[in-house]
């Protein structure tokens, strides 16, 4: 008993040992800035003085009547719903069809995965200029009046910017349903064919429950990396037209960098870091009841 | 045992390689650059010596040292290559040193970049905006810049880069801001240069007669709504309010109450009203290559421009004329561009110097970088040789008196956090999200923020 004892004991702190440099690492660069961040948010220092007086939570009453701060988050909001329903959507239909067994499959594989290889800043000015100047040229070619002008309107800069982030990141959420797909024992759908399914039962009721674990990374990776849009917007839109594409991480740098008010730009980061941390949680919490075991 | 032996090499290994990435920047890069650029420092004093400069300058690293200075260069889209001129006119007369240099956009980064290194220690050298001075030196960041160096430029140029008595930048070239116009078109319609706001609207009027586009804009990008509201600010609000700014700050004055104020702002529907339908979603190259193509017969813009009229087309004949304001009596805006601020800790003090002598005093250098970013010098004695179809306009301009520095608007009311926030309102505006008056009261709300102070 005793010497098992001792045994685990001397495991533990070989795995405390070896989760001593990432501990480290994940303090300095993620704990102490949000704590830091924290403490700043109560305050109301510019970034720039040696002062940083206190101000209470008055930064955080400011942020409930920031009407731009709102916008920012109603922005968020509508792009990260648009982006998780889509993108998942299409990354599992695509994931379908690519384990079908269609010829060519590791080509087509490729091209949907190369355009996440690309950096968002690129994907922005590529995307700017599809819209600005090489699609509205078709509409001279063909003769049509298609309005391609998408980041050039309030009312249209959002879609122009799902279609953009979706054309990037479908086909890396693609592979993580395809490896899902096909780790899915194939005696599942041969006892479902035999219970007499048919190819829609069998998707809605076998592949689904046993892709769950992967919708729980596709649907929480997509969420939270929406949520944290920033590369994107700043080399395509700009935030514009006027705020039409702020996001809320555009407005926090806006703020706290360049309008030199760190302290109520910290108590913005603290807001997207305890609602990130909501959504992930419940996001994680409530697909991982419905996940199944093969 | 054989565990946890390996359980500490791979510790000793993580933690090794960790350390070794943070002491990988900095000094230890910076102390290997130079050795390949420095073999000739012996040469450096004969260099120094038969090259006198104009003015004594002081006791500089000629020594044979080999030293490395950072440079922070916040640069305007005109300016991305100067600095590789720099180091070639810095290597000949002074090859001991090198210039490490981190180059970024003025508008975006170079603030960010500031605030980080007040942080960790600022660079030898900072290359900004004359505007920058009143919001670093007032924080005790920068160095005096020696009198040697300030006194090989023109005068005009230290006003706006002095605080509390002491100047602390070396203002290099400088911008004109107006509205550019097709001199042929012009001369084909036989429209003359407009002084008023009712000349300026008989011209749009027959423009749209006539099917041509008044003006070219690029409202995409939010800067350069930022940048001709302050065109506009300076002729209606500060050419009769001169401390307009620091009134707003104590409450004398609002934009919501300020009639001027209001009509410069207004200015900005006049232009979106009589410009390309897709203006938001046009870039400067398109815009400025639809100006050269007469697709447009004016443009409110600055010296940046002109770039990209020659490269488009180098015979293409343009002017420039100050945005008519409300009592006919607007000026050319001049904006001293790049300026040189040294850090006040700097430990390289002489090497500093030495890149200041070259700075001011090599004047074919200062030749090639005006010619390159189409800007005028202001050093003494330097002409630029490019030809700029809008110098003559310029020059008339200057002979009446009717040339005003934007530094003063710039200095009270600031880009970062004030200006470029004003513009994506007023974008808002133009784009009917919000009320003009929303857009007004979003200015006055902003008030906090609008001194660097």
């Amino acid at each position: 008993m005793n010497k098992k004892k001792t045994m685990q004991d001397k495991m533990n702190r070989q795995y405390l040992l070896l989760i001593v440099p990432g501990m480290v690492i994940f303090t300095i660069g993620v704990i102490l800035p949000l704590l830091l961040a924290l403490r700043y948010s109560f305050t109301s220092w510019d970034g720039m003085t040696v002062e940083k007086d206190f101000v209470g939570i008055s930064n955080y009453i400011n942020l409930w009547k920031d009407a731009n701060f709102r916008q920012a988050w109603w922005f968020t909001i509508k792009f990260t719903i648009a982006n998780t329903i889509v993108q998942n959507v299409f990354a599992l239909l695509f994931a379908v069809a690519l384990d079908s067994g269609i010829k060519a499959q590791k080509i087509y594989r490729t091209i949907l995965f190369i355009p996440c290889l690309v950096s968002a800043v690129i994907v922005g000015f590529v995307w700017l200029k599809l819209y600005s100047n090489v699609l509205p040229e078709l509409n001279e070619i063909f003769g049509t009046n298609i309005n391609f002008l998408l980041f050039g309107d309030g009312k249209t800069v959002l879609r122009g910017l799902v279609i953009a982030n979706n054309w990037q990141w479908i086909g890396y959420w693609m592979l993580i349903y395809l490896a899902g797909l096909q780790s899915v024992p194939s005696d599942l759908y041969e006892a479902a064919k035999v219970d007499g399914a048919n190819a829609v039962q069998r998707f809605f009721n076998v592949t689904i429950p046993m892709l769950a674990p992967a919708i729980t990374i596709c649907v929480v990776g997509i969420t939270t990396g929406s949520l944290k849009v920033y590369d994107l917007l700043v080399s395509s839109t700009g935030g514009g037209p006027g705020r039409a594409s702020t996001s809320v991480i555009q407005m926090i740098y806006a703020t706290a960098i360049s309008g030199r008010q760190y302290g109520y730009g910290s108590a913005m980061s603290v807001t997207l870091v305890v609602i990130l941390l909501m959504v992930a949680m419940i996001q994680v919490k409530g697909l991982k009841s419905k996940e199944v075991q093969s | 045992m054989k565990k946890k032996a390996l359980s500490l090499f791979l510790c000793s290994a993580m933690t090794v390689s960790m350390l070794t990435g943070c002491g990988g920047s900095g000094d230890g890069g910076a102390a290997e650059a130079p050795a390949a650029d420095t073999a000739q420092d012996t040469e450096a004093p004969a260099a120094a010596e038969e090259e006198p400069a104009e003015a004594e300058a002081p006791a500089a690293s000629t020594d044979g040292e080999e030293v490395t200075l950072t440079v922070l260069a916040g640069q305007s889209t005109t300016d991305a290559g100067i600095e590789d001129m720099i180091d070639a006119a810095l290597a000949e007369k002074y090859p001991n040193i090198t210039l490490e240099w981190e180059c970024t956009g003025w508008d975006g980064e170079f603030h960010p970049k500031m605030q980080q290194y007040m942080q960790s220690g600022l660079p030898d050298i900072i290359i900004g905006k004359a505007q920058d001075v009143n919001t670093y030196a007032s924080q005790g960041l920068l160095g005096e810049i020696d009198a040697a160096y300030l006194d090989r430029g023109l005068d005009a140029a230290r006003e706006n880069v002095t605080f509390d008595g002491k100047t602390y930048g070396l203002v290099y070239n400088a911008l004109y801001q107006g509205v550019y116009y097709n001199k042929t078109m012009f001369a084909e319609n036989g429209w003359e240069v407009p002084t008023t706001q009712e000349e300026l609207q008989a011209i749009i009027d027959d423009c749209n007669a006539k099917g041509i586009v008044p003006f070219a804009s690029h409202m995409v990008d939010t800067w350069s709504i930022g940048n001709v509201t302050m065109q506009f600010m300076m002729n209606d609000v500060f050419n009769n309010t001169p401390d307009w700014g620091d009134q707003f700050r104590e409450g004398k004055v609002s934009f919501a109450e300020d009639q001027a104020a209001q009509t410069a702002y207004s200015y900005n529907k006049l232009i979106f009203d009589n410009t390309y339908p897709e203006t938001f979603s046009t870039e400067q190259t398109d815009c400025d290559a639809r100006m050269v193509l007469g697709e447009a017969a004016m443009k409110v813009s600055g010296s940046w421009s002109i770039q990209n009229f020659l490269d488009i087309d180098e015979s293409f004949d343009f002017g420039i004329f100050p945005f008519p304001n409300q009592t006919g009596d607007s000026k050319l805006i001049f904006e001293p561009n790049i300026a040189i601020m040294t850090s006040a800790e700097t430990e390289h003090q002489d090497a500093v110097n030495c890149v200041l002598d070259v700075l001011s005093g090599d004047k074919e250098l200062a030749v090639e970088i005006v010619d390159f970013t189409k800007t005028a010098s202001m050093l003494k004695d330097v002409t630029p040789t490019y030809t700029n179809p809008s110098q003559a306009d310029i020059d008339a301009y200057a002979a009446k008196g009717m040339i005003v520095d934007v530094t003063l608007g710039n200095n009270q009311l600031v880009w970062g956090g004030f200006q470029e926030e004003n513009a994506a309102d007023i974008a808002a505006y133009l784009q009917g999200d919000i009320s003009f008056e929303d857009c007004l009261a979003a200015s006055d709300a902003r008030v906090g923020s609008s001194s660097a102070q």
